[in-house]
């Protein structure tokens, strides 16, 4: 089959990579059966090439997806939970900045009426 | 109905109001009722004299009357005209209050009055994909046994033994034998080895034969 990449896996197409994952399973399964019932070296050593192909054709396939559904609820108000920003989860119960700026009228008031003045030092 | 009214009303002014409405209902009315019409006009004279000396106060000569009329006008429009004057009286009479009627009890018990409840219509998915299946024919079957117990079984009972993910129940053995070697299934055994692995007995159908199937497997 010869190598497979990430890269050239990134330019297929969803259904192609499912296709290919079928390919690759029925492969896996062929060689375990080789490896019970006594294989070439060549075969027992093929097992774990096509487990990493497998998994890293799942790697692309989920990147592709979550890269979709990001850019679908891209201008949402609402996105589903895995898709907002993780952060931390203090930081996310915080107040946000808009809420940390927010005075009371009050306050206004006193900072319009009594600002910091800002003196200078003739020479 | 109209001339009827406004003889023993004087005194309310709500009661007039309640008059002034039916009045424009009474003659659009007419068109359609002639026979309650008719009857109305003859059981009315009769009920007039009646009721107008018995009853003094203006309000309760009213009562009886309506109800009368009730009785005997046919439609459902004309029934919906004095209710409505009978709201207007009560909301007269009482003011702000006394408009709201009193639910009826038919039990001593007192159980949790049934809300609307709407279906689930979430504004987002909580997860954005669901959870893909891991339980795919791949997954449940891992690779036949080749045992000398194993061949016996694929030699006399036209059985296939698989080693099975501890997962996998009967039905899942089933449809995964079918969908990686086409093959129907006429049912399953399973048990889980002392070594911790799941072990499938897979018999098959009639007219399927349990050596090819191993041939075209690879295990022999």
């Amino acid at each position: 089959m010869g190598k497979v990449k990430c890269s050239e896996l990134r330019t297929k197409e969803k259904k192609e990579l499912l296709k290919q994952l079928d390919e690759l399973k029925t492969e896996l399964t062929n060689l375990r059966v080789a490896k019970v019932t006594g294989g070439a070296a060549s075969k027992l050593s093929k097992i774990r090439v096509v487990r990493k192909a497998i998994a890293r054709v799942y790697i692309v396939m989920h990147q592709k997806q979550k890269e979709n559904l990001r850019k679908l609820y891209k201008d949402r108000k609402y996105k589903p939970l895995d898709l907002r920003a993780k952060k931390t989860r203090a930081m996310r119960r915080a107040l946000t900045k808009h809420e940390l700026k927010l005075k009371t009228k009050k306050e206004i008031c006193k900072l319009r009426r009594y600002p910091t003045r800002v003196f200078a030092v003739k020479a | 109905m109209a001339p009827k009214k406004t003889a023993p009303k004087p005194a309310a002014a709500g009661s007039s109001k309640a008059e002034e409405k039916k009045k424009p209902a009474a003659p659009a009315k007419e068109k359609g009722t002639k026979d309650g019409k008719v009857e109305k006009k003859s059981a009315k004279p009769a009920a007039k004299p009646a009721a107008k000396p018995a009853k003094p106060a203006v309000k309760k000569a009213d009562k009886p009357k309506k109800d009368a009329a009730k009785a005997k006008s046919k439609t459902a429009s004309k029934k919906a005209a004095i209710n409505k004057a009978k709201k207007v009286q009560t909301k007269v009479i009482k003011g702000a209050f006394g408009t709201r009627v009193r639910k009826i009890r038919t039990s001593v018990k007192f159980h949790r009055p049934h809300t609307f409840r709407p279906p689930r219509n979430p504004k987002y998915p909580r997860k954005s994909v669901p959870r893909r299946d891991r339980m795919d024919a791949f997954n449940v079957i891992k690779y036949p046994l080749t045992t000398e117990a194993a061949m016996k079984k694929i030699e006399d009972s036209n059985t296939l033994v698989f080693l099975v993910h501890t997962k996998a129940n009967k039905h899942h053995v089933k449809a995964a034998v079918k969908k990686l070697y086409k093959i129907n299934v006429a049912k399953v055994n399973t048990l889980i080895r002392p070594d911790g692995k799941k072990k499938a007995y897979v018999k098959l159908a009639r007219d399927y034969d349990a050596l090819d199937e191993a041939n075209k497997i690879g295990i022999i």
